[in-house]
């Protein structure tokens, strides 16, 4: 029995990078997953070959984080926000970039994008953010999302929704001074 | 903007997580075909989830901690379990 744990073993950088994200903190990072594999090697008889195993520590996952944070709620918890309608795309092209000329690389790169990924998710609500996280990073389905948080299908979908817009908001935030360097129309 | 291209931006982010049914897909992608700014938008959103990923999936678990979890899947549980 217990060599089919090794099974679970794999998903210790899945684990642990998405509970940085939830927690914020790497030492609790590393707390949350160490008890995420304590719970699944005590209840590994509860888990059924041939389903997703992956999908199974992330639930244990996602149930221990939130009881944790009914515990000691974190003080400096974003509060969720209402939904803004927001796409750094849209926002590039009313500012008169270029946006048709380029391709997304050379938008990324060029604004910078890409540097506060991980701190803008970090400042996103948490349900929607461990919504991004799962779909996005971790490749669940919509259906696996679901099952994993006990959320209905909407649920995920307009979490998800609400959750890239507010990222893209904040990396556009982040990136600074939206207004700073006009680009003409039509000037390349 | 045209209601194929209204239609196809409401269905693009759960085309970009191969999500909608495959009559569904082919018509999203028969307009991307056709229609170049809304493949643009396509492009700048799949690069955009792209991004997450890759940026998100620097951090790999400690060794420490890989190697506490590869002793428990071992035949011996390890203290913390024990003490459980």
């Amino acid at each position: 029995m217990n060599s089919d744990f090794s099974l679970f073993e794999r998903h210790v950088d899945a684990l642990y990078r998405s509970a940085l994200r939830l927690t914020r903190k790497p030492e609790d990072a590393e707390d949350l997953v160490q008890e995420t594999y304590l719970r699944a090697y005590r209840y590994r008889n509860r888990f059924k070959p041939g389903t997703n195993e992956k999908a199974w520590l992330f639930t244990i996952m996602t149930n221990v984080f939130r009881n944790r944070l009914r515990q000691r709620p974190a003080p400096t918890e974003p509060l969720d926000q209402p939904g803004t309608d927001f796409s750094i795309y849209d926002q590039l092209r009313r500012e008169g970039m270029p946006v048709h000329l380029m391709s997304p690389e050379e938008i990324i790169v060029e604004r910078g994008f890409g540097d506060e990924v991980k701190h803008a998710l970090e400042e996103l609500p948490l349900p929607m953010r461990m919504v991004v996280v799962l779909v996005d990073v971790e490749d669940f389905s919509y259906k696996e999302v679901a099952s994993i948080l006990g959320i209905k299908i909407g649920t995920v979908m307009s979490r998800l929704h609400r959750g890239r817009q507010a990222l893209q908001k904040k990396l556009w935030e982040y990136s600074g001074r939206p207004r700073a360097r006009p680009v003409a129309v039509g000037a390349h | 903007m045209g209601d194929h291209c209204e239609q196809t931006m409401r269905k693009l982010s759960v085309y970009i997580d191969r999500e909608l049914s495959d009559a569904e897909v082919r018509s999203v992608k028969a307009h991307l075909d056709d229609c170049p700014p809304c493949e643009k938008v396509f492009d700048f959103q799949a690069e955009m989830k792209r991004l997450v990923r890759k940026e998100c999936c620097t951090d790999d678990a400690p060794a420490r901690l890989r190697d506490w979890v590869r002793q428990l899947a071992t035949e011996k549980p390890p203290a913390r379990d024990r003490e459980a």
